[in-house]
């Protein structure tokens, strides 16, 4: 009871971290130069893979969970929460370890908007590591809105397992 | 006596206006009148030249195709027999056309040259007569021209049908295309294999501005139409999505989410940021410029469900236009400034709509299958936009109310961006 008191709290210190009044102020510089970004995620193009044997990565891509939302929402529920919990249990485990958090939505909604949200989705899940004390430099985030679904089905069935937050392990 | 000539020369010339007005009105089609009817026009097929692989009745047809599409005219059948007539016959009202297209060709070798007339019925005479010469299997364009010309002449505004549109595929290839506005001439602008995203025009068409995962993170490129070389732009951390051109071509509105949640910002067209416009807690996301470039209209989800906001580029607050449903998204502004089209949820399909940029008049102008994405074309007559209703995604043109809807894309293919002519 008091270890889940104590990850609420660190849930909202993390949502108040991501949300809060201290946003970067934002200067003009060259193109596409703010890449990097203080606080932030890497650019998957540029982060650089994890340290581990290509048999570790299977492994733990293997064991990760990927984590379910519910149509055009990005908030976590108790079953997401605990699948992350579970995640962040084993990457505890393997320090080394560079991971793509990907963020998708199912084909329904427009392109442009879905890319937001999977970008959203992406970022809750990783900040909800974070504030488990992981550390952030460990994630890069990519949305892929609905532009790669796992199942090419037009049902219920399909877009539930659409709209996910996929954990790639980046050897 | 010279008195009296005198005073009757004056009374002409006082009363000729009379006299002409008292006659039947010029041909004009009033598109800003709300009840306006369409124009009755016959097209005849063209006398074919017998050698050629062209033929007279392709060429008509391209152009009964363009003025159809507007939705502001009525495609009259010619009599029986009509081709050969003369332009002031009676005979062409039986239909009660108002207006008539000819044309005339001659093919010498791989060159066509081209004599096309309008006509007032009424009045009996000719509104526009023009001549044009150039390669014959580009012959379409010079259809496509002098329909540009035939709406000028009738509404005082050119038409569009010499603009392409690009889109990305929908099929197992994302990658560019782009084609004629009625979907002839395809061609594939890229080869890169990756997920290319929300292809936007340049003002100029010197090349195409779009959101590729070439480096494995939604980054925004530029396509250059010249060299088909792909050059990144903004490669920020998190999505550099839905980048549309300012009118003037001097700014790129687009989504970023740098360290934060999705956010509205402008950069120049090479990449730098000039602001930030909006820093709200919802994604923010699908900016559309008005035309003098002194708002942008988006979609932020701040309210809960994705909603359609307007902003003064120079800041101040954004205000809902979008007053229906709870999910409505890909606004595009009309040229002429006054309607904003975006794209809402209906009883679990989606509808493209039309809304005054106050938010009022609110009008669905689909309905059969999911339509979305809408993309108004240069004049503000058309609308590109992304139908379902026959199957696969499949770009589709109607014009600005809906009346004629017509799918033209050959290949599946999603997010429309409409040119500017090309002359």
């Amino acid at each position: 009871m008091a270890a889940r008191l104590f990850m609420v709290m660190l849930t909202l210190a993390a949502l108040i971290g991501a949300f809060g009044c201290s946003r970067p102020i934002v200067k003009p510089q060259g193109p596409g130069a703010d890449g990097g970004g203080v606080g932030g995620f890497p650019h998957p193009g540029m982060a650089t893979g994890g340290n581990i044997s290509e048999q570790d990565a299977e492994v733990l891509q293997a064991q990760l969970k990927t984590v379910y939302f519910d149509f055009d929402n990005y908030s976590l529920s108790p079953e997401a929460q605990s699948a992350l919990q579970y995640n962040a249990e084993i990457l505890r485990r393997t320090p080394n370890t560079m991971l793509i958090v990907e963020g998708h939505c199912d084909e329904r909604g427009t392109a442009e908007y879905n890319l937001a949200l999977g970008d959203r989705r992406a970022r809750a899940a990783a900040d909800f590591l974070i504030s488990m004390g992981l550390p952030p430099s460990q994630f890069s985030i990519v949305s892929y809105g609905c532009e790669l679904p796992v199942d090419p089905g037009h049902n219920e069935a399909a877009w539930a397992k659409n709209r996910r937050v996929y954990f790639r392990v980046n050897r | 006596m010279t008195h009296i000539y005198l005073y009757l020369a004056i009374a002409l010339v006082i009363f000729s206006p009379l006299l002409c007005s008292a006659e039947k009105e010029k041909l004009i089609i009033d598109v800003d009148q709300p009840s306006q009817m369409k124009m009755p026009i016959v097209i005849p097929d063209f006398p074919s030249d017998p050698g050629g692989v062209i033929n007279g009745k392709d060429m008509a047809a391209v152009i009964r195709n363009n003025l159809n599409a507007t939705g502001l005219f009525e495609i009259v059948e010619p009599p029986q027999g009509m081709e050969f007539l003369d332009p002031t016959s009676e005979a062409w009202k039986a239909g009660g056309a108002q207006a008539l297209v000819t044309g005339k060709y001659t093919i010498n070798g791989s060159e066509i040259s081209m004599d096309l007339r309008l006509y007032d019925l009424a009045l009996k005479k000719m509104e526009l007569g023009k001549r044009y010469s150039g390669e014959a299997q580009s012959y379409r364009k010079i259809l496509h021209v002098f329909s540009d010309r035939i709406l000028e002449r009738l509404t005082g505004a050119l038409g569009c049908f010499s603009s392409k549109i690009a889109f990305v595929g929908a099929g197992r290839s994302r990658e560019l295309f782009m084609m004629d506005y009625d979907g002839f001439n395809l061609a594939q602008l890229t080869q890169n294999k990756s997920i290319n995203m929300s292809p936007d025009w340049a003002p100029n068409n010197s090349g195409l501005i779009f959101t590729s995962y070439l480096r494995r993170n939604p980054d925004l490129w530029r396509l250059d139409l010249d060299t088909l070389k792909q050059l990144p732009i903004s490669s920020r951390p998190g999505i550099n999505a839905s980048a549309r051109y300012s009118p003037d071509g001097s700014r790129i509105a687009l989504s970023l989410s740098i360290n934060s949640v999705p956010n509205i910002f402008i950069i120049s067209p090479e990449g730098s940021i000039i602001k930030q416009l909006t820093s709200g807690r919802g994604n923010d996301i699908s900016p559309a410029w008005s035309p003098d470039g002194a708002q942008l209209a988006y979609v932020s989800d701040q309210t809960g469900s994705p909603q359609i906001y307007t902003r003064p580029t120079a800041g101040g607050p954004g205000v809902r236009v979008s007053l229906q449903g709870s999910y409505n998204t890909d606004p595009d502004w009309s040229p002429k400034g006054d309607l904003i089209a975006y794209t809402t949820r209906v009883n679990g399909r989606f509808q493209v709509c039309t809304v005054k940029t106050d938010g009022s008049d609110y009008r669905t102008l689909t309905s059969v299958g999911s339509n979305e994405d809408p993309a108004w074309s240069p004049d503000g007559r058309m609308i590109a936009f992304v139908s379902t209703r026959n199957g696969a995604k499949h770009i589709y043109v109607m014009d600005a109310k809906g009346l004629v809807q017509t799918q033209v894309s050959r290949i599946p293919g999603k997010s429309p961006t409409w040119s500017r002519n090309f002359n």
